[in-house]
């Protein structure tokens, strides 16, 4: 694994909430979920700049839905 | 038993390497299927792949190389991804995983019965299926692992890896899509011992 540098983070309350539901629900580290975070962002931006789209499908409808990120 | 050097953190042109050295060998099997009248569908299903167009994939934060390499050859290699895909077994339905995105062994290393041919070098993917459970363990993903299988692979996660078929994928050309739980990779790393 690539070697790690330390930061530090300044969030709000409510988003230290949803890190932490996020960590107990994904079974992460808080680290770990930000950094699942930040991969997640870069494969989507990298997509969208090579003309891809992101939509969400409703499961019952067939829906779908375009997320612009 | 041989030693061989397992190398992570693999470069786009390290692909294009190992493409190098294994298309001339594709192509030659080939040309041996086509003289020898095997039916398709005894053809290796990996035959057409060119590793030097994953290349772009290696850009992503989220994506990860590995090679096994012996003999100064690259004997096969494996590319994960841990961020879009998400488990589907019942008790870790959501929870992160590391992805088998494409594994492969060299063309040698193929058993081809139609031609006769026997791997070089056994246990090269299951070298490499140990790989992506140690970087699940690595990420903090506890060995869970999945992937899509070309059919005639089905036989090996199933039965040598010991994973849970979780049905074909309409959206990944109806591929069978196995799992590892936690538990599963585990009894896999420890029946490998150090490999």
């Amino acid at each position: 694994m690539a070697q790690k540098r330390t930061m530090t983070l300044n969030l709000t309350k409510a988003e230290m909430e949803v890190l932490g539901d996020l960590a107990q629900r994904k079974d992460l580290s808080k680290t770990a979920v930000l950094r699942q975070a930040l991969r997640l962002y870069q494969a989507v931006d990298e997509r969208l700049a090579d003309g891809g789209k992101l939509f969400f499908e409703d499961k019952e409808s067939k829906k779908a839905e375009v997320v612009v990120l | 038993m041989v030693n061989a050097t397992l190398l992570d953190g693999l470069r786009p042109s390290d692909l294009d390497l190992i493409e190098r050295g294994w298309s001339p060998y594709r192509l030659r099997t080939l040309e041996r299927l086509l003289r020898s009248g095997a039916p398709r569908e005894d053809w290796p299903e990996s035959l057409h792949w060119d590793w030097s167009k994953k290349r772009a994939d290696l850009r992503l934060l989220e994506a990860s190389g590995f090679g096994i390499v012996c003999n100064e050859d690259w004997q096969g290699v494996l590319m994960t991804k841990t961020a879009s895909h998400a488990a589907r077994l019942p008790d870790d339905t959501g929870k992160p995983i590391v992805y088998v995105d494409y594994v492969e062994v060299a063309p040698w290393n193929w058993r081809i019965e139609s031609l006769g041919q026997k791997s070089r070098f056994m246990a090269v993917g299951a070298v490499l299926m140990r790989t992506a459970i140690r970087q699940s363990l690595e990420e903090g993903f506890r060995a869970r692992v999945g992937l899509h299988s070309l059919p005639q692979a089905e036989v090996f996660y199933r039965n040598t890896c010991g994973m849970t078929p979780l049905g074909r994928d309409d959206e990944k050309q109806n591929l069978l899509y196995f799992e590892f739980s936690s538990e599963q990779a585990k009894s896999f790393l420890d029946q490998g011992g150090a490999s």
